[in-house]
Order: C-alpha cells, then sequence, then structure tokens
C-alpha cells in the first residue's frame, strides 16, 4: 500500500503500454476497413479513436496525477455506491438479456467492435485507480480478466453465426455450415494446427508463469484463514453458492448436479434440430437455460467472487478499498423463525428436556413444517403443475421419465438464484433449518 | 520337404479311396486306382453309410496287424488311415497329382463297399485286430490333420481332436510302435479306453484351467491380503505413538484474567479457542468458544469494534456468545469444557465440546458462572 503517486508512477508504464496497444489495434482494423470498399466511414472513425488512445497513452505515461486519464471521483464514488450483490446479479442478468434479445444488433462486427473498445477503455480509466488495478493486476485474477474478454469474443463468434444462420433458415436458404461444408484431412491440417497450438499455447504460459509468478504465502495453518480467504478462481461459483445454501447442498449435491445435468443433457434433447450449425431460434429452450446456468450461474459468480468480495466475504465496489473492518448488517433468520416468531407470534416449538427420540423428531417436524410444507410443494407439486401448464408441449414431447428428470434438474437449478433473492429480500437464511442433524436448505 | 507338407482334403480322400480300391481290388496299381474328386463322391457316400445296414452279409477278412503290414500286402485287409496318408504323401513327394491321374478302375469299387465296411465289424469282436477304421470323411480328415501336424503329436495331441468323434481315441503307445503318428482308430475295447482318455483328457484340459485358476485365486489373495494389511496399517497410522499436538487439556490463568466483556484471542493461534466473559441468556458466563465456523470449517476473526466473530470464507457472523446470526452458518459455535483448576486456574478441556442446538450448553461444564 502506498501514496497515490507513487501508484501512479507504477501503474503508468503498464497504462501507456496498455493505450498505446488499443491504439495500435484500431489502427490496424481502420487500415483494413479502409482496403475495403464502402468501409471507409468506419476506417476514419477508428483512425480518429486510435489517435485518442495515443493522447491517452503519452497522457497515461506522463505518471502525473492531474494528467494520467481516470474516472472522475464523483463517478467512482457513485459506483461504490449502489454497487452490490443485489444490483451487480441483476444487472447482469439484465445486461444479458438485453444482449440476448437485442443480438441482431450487438452482432454486428462494428458494434462489437465498438463495445469491445469501450470495454478496454473503463478498464483502462478504471486501472488508474489503486483499489481497482490492486485487485484486477493481482497475478490471481489475471486469468479473469482474460476470462471476461475471452467468454465475449467467442459468445459474440457464436451468436453472429447463430444469427446469420436464423435469418438464412427464416428466407428458406440452407444453413452456412451445410453450405461450405469443405471438408479437411485430419492429418496433415488438423494434428499441424494442433501441434501449432500447443507450442504457441505452451509458451505463453511459459512467460506467463515468468512474468506474474504465483504467490508464496506463509505456511497452512488450521487456525489461521487468509481473510478473504478464496477459493481457486473456477471454483468461485461455488464458494458464491455456499453463502447461500448449507455445504452438503452447494458444496456436494448442487455440484454433482451439475455434471449429472451435463451429462444427461443428451437424453433430455428432444429437439433435432441445431445439429451441427449454430443456431438460436431452432433451440431457444435450450439455448437460453444453458447460457442462463453458465452465464448467470457460473461466470458471472466467478467475477464476483473474484473482484467484488473481500475481506469476511463482505461485498465491495470495484474502486472500493478492502478493509476488514467493513461493516455490513445481514441478519439472517431461519423460514421456523419467520413463521412461529413473525406469523404466529409463538415460541418455536421445543421438545422438553430429557424427551424421547421421536418426541424430539417430531418437535422438530412441527417446527419445520412451513418449510418442509414449501419445499415439498416445489418439488413435489411443482413438475405436474409445470407439465399441464407451460411445459405441456414437452411433456407430451418427451414422456414421464425424461420430463420429470428434466423438470427436476431445472426446479434445483432455480433453487440458487431463488435463494439469493430470498436472502436479498427476506433475509432469509434457511428455509428447512434442522441443525440437530445438520440438515439445512 | 513333402512331408511338412499340408495335404489337400482332396488328395486325401483320393488316397483313401485308392487304398479302399487297394483292399477290394488287389490288382489295380496303386496310380490307375487313384481317384479324381469328382469320381470320388458316389464311391465316399457308398463307403461310407452301409457300416450297419448289413453286418452279416459280410466275409470275414483276415485283419491286418500293423499298417505297415498293410502297405506291404496291399492285398489284405483295409489299411488304415494312417497309411493312407503316408501314401499319399509319398505319392506327392515323388510329384504325382492325384487329380490328374487317369481312374479307369475306380467303377471297381462301387460294389465293393458292403463287403470292405462290415469287415471291420468281426475284427472289432475278435479285439486284438486293430483295422477297424472308421472311412467317413470327417475321421479322415481329422487323422490327416492330426498327421499334417509337425512335431511330437502322439498322446498330447489327442485331446485337442474336436469333440464330435467320440469313438476315436487315442492308441496306448506300446500298441502303435510301428506307425510314427497318431492313428485314429476304434478302440478294441471302446468302454475302458474311452473312459481312460476322457479322464486323461480332463486332466489335461483342466490343467491350463487350474494352473491359470489357480493363478488368479493366488493373485487375488494376495491381493486382498496385501489390501487387508494395508488397510490394517491405515488404522494403525489413525493411533499414532506419539501425538505432536498441544494436550487437549490446558490451563488459561485466573479469572482475574478475563474481565467482563473480554473476548481473549491469545489461545487462537496455539489452541484453536476463544475464552469469553461474555453474557448468555442474562448470565455472565466464562466460556470457551471453539474457532471453527459451523458453516464450512475455516477459523473466524473476532472484530473487535463491531463485537462479533466474522468468518472471512463465506461472512457467517456469531455474536459474542457464539449465537449465529448472519450469514449462512446454520448453528452457533461450539464450546469447549471448561473448570476450575484445583490451584484455581481455569483449564479448558478440548476433548469435549458442547453444542446448544442440541441443548448442551446448558451442561455446567461447558461454562463457569462469574
Amino acid at each position: 500500500m502506498h501514496a497515490s503517486g507513487f501508484f501512479l508512477k507504477d501503474v503508468a508504464g503498464f497504462l501507456g503500454g496498455y493505450y498505446a496497444f488499443v491504439a495500435l489495434m484500431n489502427g490496424i482494423a481502420a487500415l483494413i476497413l479502409w482496403r475495403k470498399k464502402g468501409q471507409i466511414g468506419w476506417a476514419l472513425v477508428w483512425t480518429v479513436f486510435s489517435i485518442a488512445m495515443m493522447v491517452l497513452a503519452s497522457l497515461a505515461l506522463s505518471a502525473s496525477p492531474e494528467l494520467v486519464p481516470a474516472l472522475p471521483a464523483s463517478v467512482r464514488a457513485t459506483v461504490n455506491r449502489y454497487s452490490g450483490p443485489v444490483l451487480y446479479t441483476l444487472g447482469t442478468f439484465a445486461l444479458l438479456m438485453g444482449m440476448f434479445i437485442f443480438r441482431k444488433f450487438f452482432v454486428r462486427p462494428m458494434v462489437a467492435w465498438a463495445l469491445l473498445n469501450a470495454m478496454l477503455l473503463l478498464m483502462g480509466l478504471s486501472m488508474a485507480d489503486q483499489n481497482f488495478a490492486s485487485i484486477v493486476m493481482k497475478p490471481d485474477n489475471v486469468p479473469i480478466v482474460g476470462l471476461v474478454f475471452m467468454l465475449a469474443f467467442f459468445t459474440w463468434l457464436a451468436t453472429s453465426q447463430a444469427v446469420v444462420n436464423d435469418d438464412r433458415i427464416a428466407r428458406g436458404l440452407p444453413t452456412v455450415e451445410k453450405e461450405n461444408d469443405e471438408k479437411v484431412l485430419v492429418w496433415p491440417d488438423l494434428v499441424y494446427t494442433e501441434l501449432i497450438c500447443m507450442v504457441a499455447v505452451s509458451a505463453f504460459l511459459l512467460i506467463w508463469a515468468i512474468c506474474l509468478p504465483a504467490p508464496l504465502e506463509e505456511p497452512a495453518s488450521s487456525v489461521k484463514t487468509p481473510n478473504p480467504s478464496k477459493a481457486p478462481w473456477y471454483f468461485l461459483g461455488l464458494q458464491e453458492m455456499l453463502v447461500y445454501f448449507d455445504p452438503w447442498y452447494a458444496g456436494v449435491v448442487l455440484p454433482s448436479l451439475v455434471i449429472f445435468g451435463l451429462m444427461a443433457m443428451p437424453y433430455l434433447d428432444f429437439n433435432k434440430k441445431g445439429n451441427g450449425y449454430y443456431s438460436i431460434e431452432e433451440r431457444k429452450f435450450s439455448y437460453l437455460t444453458y447460457q442462463f446456468g453458465f452465464f448467470l450461474l457460473w461466470i458471472t459468480l466467478i467475477i464476483l467472487g473474484t473482484f467484488l468480495r473481500g475481506p469476511n466475504w463482505n461485498f465491495f465496489g470495484p474502486f472500493e478499498y478492502w478493509t476488514p473492518y467493513k461493516v455490513e448488517v445481514l441478519n439472517n433468520v431461519d423460514l421456523p423463525q419467520m413463521f412461529w416468531g413473525g406469523l404466529l407470534d409463538r415460541p418455536l416449538p421445543k421438545a422438553p428436556a430429557g424427551a424421547s427420540g421421536l418426541v424430539q423428531a417430531g418437535t422438530i417436524l412441527l417446527r419445520e413444517c412451513a418449510g418442509l410444507a414449501i419445499m415439498g410443494a416445489y418439488l413435489v407439486l411443482l413438475p405436474p403443475l409445470m407439465a399441464v401448464t407451460v411445459f405441456r408441449g414437452f411433456y407430451a414431447k418427451m414422456g414421464f421419465v425424461r420430463y420429470m428428470v428434466m423438470a427436476n434438474l431445472m426446479l434445483l437449478m432455480l433453487t440458487l438464484p431463488i435463494k439469493m433473492i430470498l436472502r436479498w429480500t427476506f433475509n432469509l437464511r434457511y428455509i428447512i433449518s434442522i441443525p440437530e442433524i445438520s440438515l439445512n436448505f | 520337404m513333402a512331408e511338412k507338407k499340408k495335404l489337400t482334403v482332396a488328395e486325401i480322400l483320393a488316397a483313401a479311396r485308392s487304398s479302399d480300391g487297394k483292399g477290394e481290388a488287389p490288382t489295380a496299381s496303386p496310380v490307375a486306382s487313384d481317384s479324381r474328386p469328382e469320381d470320388a463322391l458316389p464311391a465316399e457316400g457308398a463307403s461310407a453309410k452301409p457300416t450297419a445296414a448289413k453286418p452279416t452279409a459280410a466275409k470275414p477278412t483276415p485283419a491286418k496287424p500293423t499298417p505297415a503290414a498293410a502297405q506291404s500286402a496291399p492285398g489284405g485287409a483295409r489299411p488304415s488311415v494312417a497309411d493312407i496318408l503316408a501314401q499319399a504323401r509319398a505319392k506327392k513327394a515323388s510329384g504325382e497329382q492325384p487329380a490328374a491321374s487317369t481312374a479307369p478302375s475306380v467303377k471297381a469299387k462301387a460294389p465293393a463297399p458292403a463287403a470292405t465296411s462290415v469287415a471291420t465289424k468281426p475284427a472289432v469282436a475278435t479285439g486284438g485286430a486293430k483295422t477297424g477304421v472308421q472311412r467317413d470323411t470327417a475321421s479322415i480328415l481329422a487323422a490327416a490333420r492330426a498327421a499334417a501336424k509337425p512335431g511330437p503329436t502322439s498322446k498330447a495331441d489327442a485331446p485337442t481332436r474336436p469333440a464330435a468323434k467320440p469313438r476315436e481315441s487315442v492308441k496306448p503307445a506300446e500298441e502303435k510302435a510301428a506307425p510314427p503318428r497318431t492313428v485314429a482308430t476304434l478302440p478294441p475295447k471302446p468302454v475302458k479306453p474311452a473312459k481312460k482318455s476322457a479322464t486323461e483328457g480332463e486332466d489335461r484340459r483342466g490343467f491350463m484351467q487350474i494352473a491359470l485358476g489357480s493363478a488368479m485365486a493366488m493373485g487375488f489373495t494376495a491381493l486382498s491380503v496385501t489390501g487387508g494389511l494395508f488397510t490394517l496399517g491405515l488404522a494403525r497410522f489413525m493411533f499414532p505413538n506419539v501425538l505432536a499436538e498441544p494436550p487437549s487439556k490446558f490451563k488459561v490463568g485466573f479469572k482475574d484474567g478475563f474481565p467482563q466483556g473480554k473476548v481473549e484471542t491469545k489461545y487462537v493461534a496455539q489452541y484453536g479457542v476463544w475464552v469469553v466473559n461474555g453474557d448468555f441468556q442474562g448470565q455472565q458466563q466464562i466460556y470457551a468458544l471453539k474457532t471453527v465456523c459451523t458453516h464450512l470449517g475455516c477459523t473466524p476473526s473476532w472484530l473487535e469494534a463491531e463485537q462479533k466473530f466474522k468468518c472471512p470464507c463465506h461472512g457467517s457472523g456469531f455474536y459474542k456468545d457464539g449465537v449465529n446470526f448472519e450469514g449462512p452458518a446454520p448453528r452457533p459455535l461450539e464450546r469447549y469444557a471448561i473448570r476450575t483448576a484445583d490451584d484455581g486456574q481455569l483449564e479448558i478441556d478440548k476433548s469435549k465440546a458442547f453444542q446448544e442446538e442440541l441443548g448442551q450448553w446448558a451442561d455446567p461444564d461447558s461454562y463457569i458462572t462469574v
């Protein structure tokens, strides 16, 4: 931790190179567009942007607090004030849904390029903030930055092909994949490509490992937990799930269900379309369900866990200092307390001391009756109810067993967002809370 | 080496028939009696079928004791299969192609079969004679295959024959000194040798099974023994001779060291315990809280400013009395047993824990009233 002036000196070189890279990228893009006919306007736009980036690069290299381009302090403070797990999750959901609905607009190359530039510019401006930079530039977290950009790119790539195909299918044309079904040979085409990729990736990883060494910490101790204590980046989604659930569910059942559900997918899928080509229109349900589970319930949780969860697993805004003394009031209560204390205004049923096991079990069941009823209705009543309402067509096509598997997998997947919302809105900790046998849900 | 060459079926059959022909028509020359394959078919059918049809019509033929004798004296009884084969090989070695030879005298065979085939019967009945040879294609081929195999094929080879010819069996070794190869003959006394050969065959066939089976059995026995010993060793590993950990009972000083409202954190690093002088349900107590979060087992930290224990892993929070109030922790922190030792110091026993949700905090061992 050092003063702002020193920090800017440290980061100035990086930021200068960063902006220069963005400028070069846009310059190349402008050159390519200039050579194409009819894209002169865009070529000019990116040339101007490239020049602006060069200006920012020189400003950043000055390393003076007045000149280094950064977000205004008021903007940062506003972002910090309003960011929280609720806004973050709902915001990403809205953003992704918006991008999905208007995908025909967002997959246009120039729009995508503009979005990429906006992301890079925003990141560069934020990097001048010490709190942001200290988190984002941590060697542990660099892969997540790469993950954000790479996921954005590959999603754009697949979506743009799907949009083209959907358009062609709507016009009665064959798909792009069917039209250019030129075959290439495994040997040498594929194997050579793989070899080159292998060499390139190995070289990249070597350089990465040399430039950004993994942090070496003190020896592990069972009585000392680092604060914040974070899982490896690919498990941060799990760790975020654990905030809302008991370990047996979020750590064992849900991950197993993810694997089981992914394996079950080919058997549950009755839609023969979309085989061998990209398409969204022809498999909207599958696409949306998968992307919901993947983006909302895994990727955004990884990003949340990496960048926005600080000491004591508190939520911190992107420009907030990670203090372990941040006070966040989270008075969580279990459903039985709400039901008996809040609704019926009675104390929780409690077995008298020295009661037999049967009486104790009965008391526990009575105490948890509300949660048990809710969970029973959710998992037992809802699938048949959905079969005769929203999933009527699905049920007819899939048959009983496949439909039940699909419906239950979906309902169990939805327990996570539902539980998150319940936590935020009602401060609910557990719907069923039987700590006596470590069974909480 | 012509002997090593495998004979074709046509050659074998031709040789068999030619010797048959010799048996019936001794005047026929060996070359002339070779039959072409197309001629062989009716002859073969005729010679094979009527074996049991007319036993009485047979004119008893003196049985020849050895195949060698049959070869040397073509006018005698039918030669054995071995002889036929030997003859065929000799012919092949000398460059004669059986199929190429003309066979004007083949037709002479046609009336013969009844007599020839039945001729073997009395020989069997009298015993001692070993010319009772089956004449069907299968046995001829089997014998030929056995003989065509290079290397010693006498006894050991017999059990490997297809089971389709049950009457065929190996002759005892002393009986067949003269022929170099195994001869598939009808045994003189079918019952006893058959039994003997059956047991012998089972033993031999079973040898590999037993050898292999015992190898498997030994392997699995060794595996299970090793596994058992390994498990026992593991179990032993759970009870080490020396425990390199602090004793479960330790003293933390006198009561005065814990003023009201204080959370003593200096025993966390060594013992994993907070000693708290706090208020629980209106009663001022000194108790020892276990520093393990009840959610997933991280070590919470005591935040003096907020007067709470806060877990860094998933944000669970506990009041000073250890009761969970925020985050995912489903139950309060656990207490260790605490008592006033004889010297007046407080002694904490980590071997005993008390859980609030089980009503164990009411146990007087879990606290000291101030």
